[in-house]
């Protein structure tokens, strides 16, 4: 109540209208839909209370920081740099909206066009979006966008292909965005390295696009797939989704002939945040600029000739082209994209280096720890790891994260839940931020459960 | 101007991290060598105190709520209590994982079912979900509950939607995402909807009606019961684009219209700040035929048990749902959690009396558009041509439109150039050119945290404007950081990304 300041200054205002009730400028709403009683809702509170109620019921939430933690299923638990949080929730920025007046814009229209930038260098193509909602609906929308551009020239008509290896959610989205139009949705087979059947993929040839991911959803990096352009031919989309980190050490998507990149820009200036808001990484090269999904800044000049920034390409947005728009897309993640764009400004060439390095040393690490138990097995003893990899332990998964969690370890997440052929197995997440006491940690309840089991 | 790509204060010393904990060539070891990154990426080399400078800088050539008043129509630019950015940054939200099992996270699960059952309260609907992340996704999500609830009854036939032309352009976009032909309808001569137009267009194909009432004109659709009848009895389902849902709090609802789904913008009705496009949330609810068909997971409850670790402390055990016949997901998680609980502390200062908060959004748009369109006399006959209603009614809700025009035809000052021209005034520019049925339209939003005064002097100033030199009004805007920005040619070019200044840019 105290957001409102006419409280009390109601009639004083009104009498200016000639009125002298509120109720009188609610009349055209007729009796017969009108809401008859008050909402059975509580008292107001005021900040001190709410306050105290968040930290209460937010405080009974168990955090990743507060014990060893190996979940990450696409998600990072990072550390963000102080500066991020600070700038921008300058209200200048945090307060504002759609760009659309660019003449007093400037400042976010700028620090987007900066963030396409450094997008666009991280995968190494030309072109990049200002956001998508996360990295599930960047890969829906792209492969939207790729049946736009090659549905005319396609021997495949209306038809896609995504890794069976793509996680359950992430899937279930593309289906929704997808089944309106009357896709056909095809799987690409794995074999048993956990690496894409690089010669069955050619069975996609000619089709509209293929979703794949580098690293996969068991953090498997498949060098393979460097080659899967050249398979699936120039008509056809190579969408690739990336852990964006991991593009500090390895070759970006856009040097094997990728021609849409999607991603999670999480790691990059927000916390895990119970999954949102975060935001999903859309780039391409020119074949889709105007198919494509969100929002873009260009640069322009003003009436004096003064370099100045602009949305751009307008024209395949809902508000503009209706149902004919390339996306239904409207708010979307700026803010988030503008946290991430100061993470990575902050990083450079240098720190994003040293920090995909860490990811891969914690996961090697990790990986190394665990195998050395008796009774611990990797799912894919051969592959190449960033992130996270599978193991098999005795027991029931689901009964050993639960145990693991119980002795002050959050051990990774059952894959089972995700896939029944894999409920022996667990997914385990590193991160920068794992350390050599959090490894001993899952190691020694790792054995604690193994005892357990064999017992 | 500040060119991020061009500081060098981390050439040698950049911001500083812990160090691998594994050796170069161990962690090299792990990653085949074709693979291996040949140069990075071409980022800034900027230093901490390089970047603070750079970002306030630009932070400075933005314009938020926080600088000036911002009637950006439709849009609902209003104050964001600061204590909303304080709770989000407790790690029992910024640190938690969306995959954490049901007993660490009893606290966040508890806020989502409360935010669920409040907006269900207030929408007289059966059932929310929280997890759409924008407006124009909870269109997209409850089209398709809609769609699988036609298939499921055998009615898969039913293959076109039905909106007005004053609808926001979402609508038609987001059910053609689901594979829906749209048919549109338009507004009658009071910018209100044209009950027979309607009939005329319904059958056995009509698979829904999307409509926000109050309508994009910030008119009351006093109709809307019969139009819901008249899409019912044709056998399909009504949907409610909760833009404007910020108006009718506690006075109506979409279950009395007679709707079957809605979404809520709750950026907008309560508050997430809008960040330059966003985050949003876009939570949907449903009446009950309908619930099964929802995203998965909801969060649900049941009273606690001997058998149960500790809860909150309110006597229940919050745990996740799936419904019946779920579409499955829309966003990978569980929403933008985020969003949603600065939405919670939002609603916490209003409680029982949120209707409050939508009586004062109508006062402050009834009041500013009164002090618009009644001049004093000496004000009245300066100017070149006043403006027209969009919708000629006696009230408005929580926003109004207006047509220019007059001025266009008088004076050849188009509704841009007078948008351009109150920037100089200090504040943001209306919405522009929406809805698209009024010509040469501004489409103004005080929202309730605008004090009187604001709003006085708004109109002082955009009457203002209507009387200035036309050629002055044209050439504006003068007092911002850039003049007038040429974006045809920005279109025309396409320079999308910084051509790279860094000694190591190709």
């Amino acid at each position: 109540m105290d957001q409102l300041p006419n409280l009390g200054r109601e009639h004083e205002m009104l009498s200016v209208m000639g009125l002298n009730s509120i109720e009188e400028l609610f009349s055209n709403i007729p009796e017969g839909v009108r809401r008859k009683k008050p909402l059975p809702l509580p008292a107001p509170q005021s900040e001190e209370e709410i306050w105290r109620d968040a930290q209460h019921l937010l405080g009974s939430n168990i955090d990743l920081d507060s014990r060893p933690s190996f979940l990450s299923a696409g998600l990072s638990r990072n550390f963000v740099p102080t500066m991020v949080g600070m700038l921008a929730t300058r209200g200048e920025f945090l307060t504002s909206y759609t760009p659309y007046q660019a003449e007093v814009s400037q400042g976010m229209l700028q620090a987007m066009w900066e963030f396409q930038t450094m997008i666009s260098e991280l995968v190494n193509l030309p072109i990049s979006n200002v956001s998508m909602y996360d990295a599930s609906t960047s890969a829906a929308e792209a492969l939207t966008c790729a049946i736009r551009v090659h549905n005319k020239k396609a021997i495949q008509k209306d038809t896609i292909y995504v890794s069976e290896l793509v996680p359950p959610h992430r899937m279930s989205v593309i289906e929704n965005y997808v089944q309106g139009s009357g896709i056909n949705l095809q799987m690409l087979k794995h074999d048993e390295n956990g690496h894409l059947d690089i010669n069955a993929a050619s069975i996609a040839h000619g089709s509209c696009a293929v979703y794949v991911e580098q690293p996969n959803s068991f953090g498997i990096l498949d060098e393979g797939l460097m080659k899967l352009k050249e398979k699936i031919g120039e008509n056809t989309a190579l969408i690739v989704g990336v852990d964006a980190v991991s593009l500090g050490l390895v070759t970006p998507p856009g040097d094997w002939g990728a021609d849409i990149v999607v991603g999670e820009g999480q790691p990059f200036g927000i916390g895990p945040t119970f999954g949102g808001p975060i935001y999903g990484i859309f780039a391409c090269n020119e074949k889709y600029i105007r198919q494509m999904p969100g929002r873009i800044v260009g640069q322009t000049h003003d009436t004096n000739e003064k370099k100045a920034f602009t949305l751009t390409l307008s024209t395949r947005e809902q508000h503009i082209r209706r149902h004919r728009a390339t996306s239904n897309i409207c708010s979307n993640e700026t803010l988030i994209a503008l946290m991430g764009a100061m993470h990575m400004s902050l990083l450079g060439p240098d720190g994003i280096t040293v920090l995909a390095k860490r990811v891969a040393a914690s996961t090697e690490a990790t990986k190394k720890a665990l195998t050395s138990i008796e009774g611990v097995e990797l799912l894919y003893p051969n592959s190449s790891n960033f992130r996270e990899f599978v193991i098999k332990i005795p027991g029931n998964t689901e009964k050993a994260v639960s145990f693991m969690d119980s002795e002050g370890v959050i051990a990774g997440f059952p894959l089972g839940l995700w896939w029944e052929s894999h409920s022996s197995c667990i997914l385990i997440g590193c991160d920068e931020r794992t350390s050599p006491s959090d490894i001993s940690s899952l190691v020694s309840v790792v054995k604690k459960w193994i005892k357990e089991v064999i017992n | 101007m500040s060119d991020i790509f061009s500081f060098n204060g981390a050439r040698n010393a950049g911001w500083s991290q812990p160090e691998p904990i594994l050796s170069d060539p161990e962690v090299l070891g792990t990653i085949p060598s074709s693979m291996l990154r040949a140069s990075p990426p071409a980022w800034p080399r900027a230093s901490e105190p390089e970047l603070v400078r750079h970002y306030t800088w630009l932070s400075r050539r933005n314009f938020g709520i926080d600088t000036g008043f911002y009637p950006l129509g439709s849009c609902t630019m209003k104050h964001n209590p600061r204590v909303n950015e304080r709770i989000v940054n407790l790690p029992g939200i910024d640190r938690m994982h969306p995959l954490q099992p049901e007993h660490q996270i009893q606290g966040i699960l508890s806020i989502f079912y409360e935010m669920q059952e409040m907006l269900a309260i207030c929408s007289g609907m059966d059932q929310v979900t929280l997890q759409p992340v924008a407006g124009a996704q909870g269109e997209f999500t409850a089209m398709r509950c809609i769609q699988e609830f036609h298939r499921e009854r055998g009615e898969g036939h039913r293959n076109k939607v039905i909106v007005p032309d004053s609808a926001h352009g979402t609508n038609p976009a987001s059910a053609s995402m689901c594979g829906y032909e749209i048919i549109e309808i338009p507004s009658g001569e009071d910018g209100r909807i044209d009950l027979d137009a309607l009939q005329s267009v319904v059958g056995d194909d009509t698979a829904a009606m999307m409509i926000t009432n109050p309508s994009t004109l910030g008119v009351f659709e006093p109709d809307i019961a019969s139009a819901s009848e008249i899409v019912h009895s044709a056998g399909g389902q009504m949907y409610y684009d909760g833009a404007n849902f910020n108006a009718i709090i506690g006075k109506t609802d979409p279950g009395l219209m007679g709707f079957d789904a809605v979404h809520y913008n709750l950026h907008k009705t309560f508050s997430q700040p809008h960040g330059g496009g966003g985050p949003g949330s876009g939570p949907i609810g449903v009446k009950k035929h309908l619930s099964k068909y929802l995203p998965s997971p909801l969060a649900s409850r049941r009273k606690i048990i001997e058998s149960d670790p500790e809860g909150v402390g309110d006597g229940y055990w919050y745990s996740w749902i799936s419904p019946e016949n779920t579409i499955g997901k829309v966003q990978q998680w569980h929403g933008n959690a985020g969003a949603v609980v600065r939405c919670w502390a939002f609603y916490r200062r209003y409680g029982r009396e949120l209707e409050r908060m939508s009586e004062h959004a109508v006062l402050n748009a009834n009041y500013l558009r009164f002090k618009i369109m009644n001049p004093e006399k000496d004000v009245l006959s300066k100017i070149h041509a006043m403006p027209t209603d969009g919708a000629p009614t006696d009230f408005v809700m929580h926003e109004f439109t207006l047509s220019m025009i007059g001025m266009k035809d008088k004076v050849g000052v188009t509704g841009k150039d007078i948008a351009k021209r109150l920037l100089d005034y200090g504040v943001m520019a209306p919405t522009l050119y929406f809805p698209m049925i009024v010509p040469e339209c501004l489409m103004i939003e005080p929202t309730e945290t605008e004090s009187k005064e604001v709003l006085d002097k708004f109109a002082a100033d955009f009457l203002n404007v209507l009387s200035e030199d036309p050629e002055l009004i044209k050439g504006a805007p003068y007092t911002t950081d850039v003049s007038r920005v040429d974006e045809v040619w920005a279109a025309r070019n396409l320079i999308l990304r910084h051509p790279g200044n860094n000694s190591d840019v190709n």
